[in-house]
């Protein structure tokens, strides 16, 4: 029997799987099937919402046949299967109940199809349908890289970087060099764990620092969601995802920021990063190509999330204080100009307009309104790090954060931007404010 | 028991599953190479590879149960035929050549929809190709959604 293993490219569905099941007649049936999913090297399960026959034939005799098609090389793998369970719940249910949810959605079907049950079936066989030698196919099944010391040496990378934001773009870079993704990003929770921002990009034609995807949407969303890797191969009449800003009671619409992303992706693939059970961010790739992530990209994306995931918790953790005192600047910088800059905050979600332009929410877009205000006000231009921990106003938990994303993530929208207000980081645990205009604040 | 409609829609650019099972209950699954349905007798002809498909084609039995999945790959409407084997022969020259004319024009229409010919190259073949004949006693919805499945009543 082959090993299950070796054919997981095949437990795709982008070539649609066959399931035969013989009724009490002895009647064969036989339809497509949207999945057949690896469980373990002698198990399968199988979803589908219009199983009617095939379920009432399993119920009857226990037995399907499936065939299941390798997208990249043709090759076609028959299973012999026997009925064990059916599932309801639990890991496996989740992750098919994850995957189903965002293909139905993808591909433009309307109504997600939610997942009701998982049926469970035992491996008795597992045989190659032996066809015909075609050129290119053996090229198309092997691997491009070595996934596994790729995967190595990010992490490496990443763990040798004591600057934040470094790591972000160093780790981005060399997903590209070493394992050709081209299209990247890195988005963080908020406090809330509603909402994901972009962190760090790489290969799209804006940065899109601060935009943002609603945690259970999207291909990421549902990574952050479900805290399982999802992976697309095909989204044959792909459907971009929008961002969706959710409008705050008492506030005027948000422009959301543009989401860098492709506009026709053929293939997407997600993974959590996680540390101690805790998600600090999504590790997102895509490609306009079908099938560009199998597998390996998988296993290899899911090592390289954890470590920067580890990582960020360390720089969040570090909290390098300056052990000099703020120092009252008395102006910025920069030399204030006479531009003027209307800044309008919304405290309930911490929305940051300036001259009607949406900027940033959230922690970010509170640590914003309390640099201009104290800037406004005492002319301080210089923060730190621990005395932004200690002020009410921020409402920063007592762990868990998020300061250092969330200041990174403020930096670069700003910076991506542009205009007269920006911020810098001088040293570790310091952030100061450049005001070049004459700013005005509304609140509500 | 197979109307103008489903006749026509059988002339058109489809994929093709059949099967059989064996004494045990086991179903069999094979591809089609082509299929024709002849409205004057109600005959049905599957063109299937039985080197790719041997337990297919060994189970093909005359008296023999076998169902046939028909797909119309650009808007997914299904059709499955069943019947009751009348006729298991290897192909005519005609027919060898509707086989050689399906793939061809299969493998046009799935490149459109941006399969290429590496994917389809176990998928369509046109070697090898037995014909297995019924007469239709059973004809289904298969399109997927909350109808598949629905016997289909004909006018």
């Amino acid at each position: 029997m082959i090993r299950l293993w070796g054919i997981r490219d095949a437990f795709e569905g982008v070539i649609p799987s066959v399931v035969a099941t013989t009724d009490a007649r002895g009647m064969p049936n036989i339809s497509y099937l949207s999945h057949v999913h690896y469980v373990d090297e002698r198990h399968v399960a199988l979803s589908n919402q219009f199983f009617s026959k095939t379920s009432e034939n399993v119920r009857h005799s226990g037995m399907a046949t499936v065939m299941v098609v390798d997208g990249r090389t043709g090759q076609q793998h028959i299973l012999h299967l026997r009925f064990t369970n059916a599932v309801g719940e639990g890991e496996l249910f989740d992750r098919v109940a994850a995957h189903l949810t965002v293909t139905s959605a993808q591909q433009g079907m309307g109504e997600i199809m939610k997942l009701r049950s998982l049926d469970i079936y035992e491996v008795e066989d597992c045989r190659p349908v032996f066809g015909p030698a075609v050129p290119g196919a053996k090229e198309a099944g092997q691997p491009q890289h070595h996934h596994l010391a790729a995967a190595a040496r990010i992490c490496n990378v990443i763990s040798a970087q004591v600057d934040t934001e470094l790591m972000l773009d160093c780790a981005l870079a060399e997903l590209q060099g070493l394992l050709g993704y081209g299209n990247a990003m890195v988005l963080v929770p908020d406090g809330e764990g509603a909402r994901l921002s972009t962190i760090a990009s790489r290969g799209y034609s804006t940065f899109g620092f601060g935009s943002e995807v609603a945690v259970g949407e999207g291909t990421a969303g549902l990574a952050a969601s479900s805290r399982r890797p999802l992976r697309i191969s095909d989204f044959r009449r792909g459907q971009r995802y929008a961002s969706a800003v959710r409008e705050a009671a008492g506030s005027e619409v948000v422009s959301p920021i543009p989401f860098p992303a492709l506009a026709e992706p053929r293939s997407q693939l997600a993974v959590p990063m996680l540390v101690r059970g805790r998600l600090m961010g999504v590790l997102f790739v895509e490609s306009e190509r079908s099938y560009a992530f199998d597998h390996n990209d998988e296993e290899a994306l899911s090592l390289v999330a954890n470590q920067l995931a580890t990582s960020l918790l360390l720089a969040e953790q570090e909290r390098p204080e300056s052990t000099a005192e703020p120092q009252i600047s008395g102006r910025s910088s920069r030399a204030a100009a006479d531009r003027p800059v209307h800044v309008r905050y919304f405290p309930r979600d911490g929305g940051v307009f300036f001259d009607g332009e949406y900027i940033i929410r959230g922690l970010s877009g509170r640590l914003l309104h309390h640099f201009i205000s104290a800037f406004l006000a005492t002319g301080q231009a210089d923060f730190f790090n621990r005395a932004l921990r200690r002020e009410p106003s921020l409402q920063l938990p007592d762990f868990k954060d998020n300061l250092e994303t969330r200041l990174i993530l403020l930096r670069r929208r700003l910076e991506e931007r542009g205009g007269p207000i920006q911020i810098v980081r001088p040293v570790r645990g310091q952030v100061r404010l450049e005001c070049a205009g004459r700013c005005e604040i509304e609140v509500g | 028991m197979i109307g103008a409609d489903v006749a026509a829609f059988i002339e058109g650019p489809l994929m093709i599953l059949a099967s059989t099972r064996d004494s045990a209950g086991r179903a069999y699954i094979a591809r089609g190479s082509g299929v024709r349905f002849d409205r004057a007798t109600g005959r049905f002809d599957v063109l299937v590879n039985a080197s790719l498909w041997p337990e297919v084609v060994a189970h093909a039995v005359q008296g023999e149960p076998v169902a046939v999945t028909l797909v119309r790959p650009n808007d997914y409407r299904a059709y499955q035929v069943k019947g009751w084997i009348k006729d298991v022969a290897a192909v005519s020259e005609d027919e060898q050549a509707r086989g050689r004319a399906y793939v061809e024009r299969m493998l046009e229409v799935m490149g459109e929809l941006g399969v290429n010919r590496v994917q389809l190259s176990h998928t369509l073949t046109d070697w090898d190709l037995v014909c297995i004949s019924f007469v239709p006693t059973d004809l289904f919805v298969q399109t997927p959604g909350p109808g598949a499945g629905a016997r289909l009543v004909q006018s």
